[in-house]
């Protein structure tokens, strides 16, 4: 299997607070895994090992096939793309500007800052001074510095926190049309319906340690009562158990033409947090 | 090393500089202070610790100050992650502010010494003597600049630089008894170091100034690696 990531045993403490505790996965190539849990559970962290920020010492991290211990070298940060909850501009230059810095950066051409522009909808913006920008726009900004050298894996840290949905959905189109084209993106987030909208696989992490893992069709499956849920025309709920002695029950109430509705359970995603970890994502 | 990221990193940081009130005002101060001295002197040649007192301003308002507020800002807007996160290496990053730094240095230099005359410092000593000055310089500016968190925080680590570094040649007009602890020490000082050099000529001044360039990197060394292991 051609893995993007692989993480065994991966372990990291700040001074005597362990932010992350033993965790193992991979990432297949050419996925979109989520990396779901709630604030301080170690998500930022473990983004930041994975791109060379921070340096671990217990457990085996390699990105791209490359060890963690070569992951300072410009040719392996050349092959990722970072975005990240305070990733920042240069609020004095033009967007022009600020794309121009980071496709030189990267020896990607410069014909390339007009491609990415127009992929995250900001050709007219590109003689603006970034301070004049509003919080959407910075964020398309920003998506783009992370995209400029076309990069193998891109890391994306909360990337549509307290985004308008408007703006959210843009970044959704961006990220899917970049996943088609074969790159793996690994997004943290605790918004469950864009992690259930984007990611092919997802991991709940709570208090520095991997509680879940799996596609959200797969764990909603998992987690379902697998009972029907059934409204009839005259307004009544029913939950009818998923057992053979209830057949005649269902076929019933479709024969005598009373449903109005009839669907199987499925948890969503933040359901599945919840009873997994016991808390909400906030 | 790569020089196409210097450059890039050069252009970027010329081109905000140009856009920064607050960086474009720092050459003003030793070129007001080199017009006020070149009146008082009616025409006549300058004393050396006058002029002296003009190079340590440049040094400590331009070359240190710029530097510093540059990385401060950078620190404080967090767009440094952002350039150590790219395959840009520290040196490179470092050099291409340098640049931007020592033009606006040389240009300050020339402009001031255009007023107050080029006389004393066409020397080869001297001209060595003021290229480590500015690496000294420098180099405090690098330093003070990695630990600083914000821009507002820089101006209080400008004042010492300033007093003990940029204006060492006034401890002459505080009228301490000669012989004194108080002149011996500053004696030793990179600016009277240089000093020495105009005035005599000799090359041991520079090599106590090579001392404080290499105490002044091993400075920027720690506050990298300080910088580095901040988790």
């Amino acid at each position: 299997m051609d893995y993007a990531i692989e993480v065994q045993g991966l372990k990291k403490a700040f001074h005597q607070n362990q932010v992350i505790n033993d965790i193992s996965f991979q990432v297949k190539k050419g996925e979109i895994f989520g990396f779901l849990g709630p604030s301080g559970s170690g998500k930022t962290t473990t983004i930041k090992i994975l791109t060379g920020e921070l340096v671990q010492k217990d457990g085996y991290v390699k990105v791209l096939d490359v060890h963690s211990q070569k992951f300072s070298r410009a040719n392996f940060r050349s092959r990722i793309g970072i975005l990240s909850d305070n990733s920042s501009l240069y609020e004095r230059l033009t967007v022009y500007d600020n794309l121009k810095l980071f496709c030189k950066l990267y020896h990607a051409p410069l014909e390339q800052i007009d491609v990415i522009l127009h992929e995250v909808d900001l050709v007219d913006a590109r003689k603006k001074i970034v301070s004049k920008l509003s919080k959407g726009m910075k964020q398309r900004v920003l998506l783009a510095k992370a995209l400029i050298h076309q990069p193998e894996i891109v890391f994306l840290d909360e990337p549509t926190s307290a985004l308008d949905p408007g703006n959210m959905a843009h970044i959704h189109r961006g990220l899917q049309k970049l996943n088609e084209a074969g790159t793996t993106i690994f997004l943290t987030t605790h918004d469950m319906e864009e992690a259930t909208l984007l990611c092919d696989r997802v991991a709940f992490l709570n208090k520095g340690e991997l509680q879940e893992m799996g596609s959200p069709e797969e764990l909603r499956y998992k987690y379902s009562t697998h009972a029907f849920h059934v409204e009839t025309f005259d307004g009544k709920k029913l939950i009818i158990e998923n057992e053979a002695k209830n057949g005649d029950k269902i076929r019933d109430l479709i024969v005598n033409d009373r449903v109005k509705s009839l669907h199987t359970d499925k948890p969503t995603l933040g359901q599945i947090f919840l009873k997994v970890t016991g808390k909400e994502l906030v | 090393m790569n020089t196409q990221r210097i450059s890039a990193i050069f252009e970027k940081d010329l081109k905000d500089f140009m856009k920064n009130m607050m960086l474009l005002m720092m050459p003003i101060i030793p070129i007001v202070l080199a017009v006020v001295y070149s009146r008082l002197g009616e025409g006549e040649e300058l004393p050396l610790v006058v002029i002296y007192i003009v190079v340590g301003v440049i040094f400590s308002a331009v070359t240190t100050s710029i530097m510093m507020t540059m990385m401060a800002e950078e620190n404080e807007k967090k767009t440094l992650r952002g350039l150590m996160l790219s395959p840009a290496s520290f040196l490179d990053i470092i050099i291409g502010k340098s640049l931007v730094t020592g033009l606006m240095t040389l240009i300050t230099l020339v402009i001031s010494f255009s007023i107050i005359g080029f006389g004393p410092i066409l020397n080869i000593y001297t001209i060595i003597g003021l290229f480590l000055l500015f690496l000294f310089f420098l180099f405090l500016g690098i330093g003070i600049g990695l630990f600083s968190k914000s821009i507002a925080s820089t101006s209080a680590y400008m004042m010492p630089v300033m007093f003990l570094f940029g204006f060492t040649p006034m401890i002459e007009f505080l009228g301490l008894p000669e012989g004194s602890f108080g002149l011996k020490l500053a004696d030793n000082f990179p600016l009277m170091q240089v000093m020495k050099v105009s005035d005599t000529g000799s090359w041991l001044p520079l090599g106590v100034v090579t001392i404080w360039v290499i105490g002044a990197a091993l400075f920027t060394l720690i506050c990298f690696k300080k910088t580095k292991t901040d988790d």
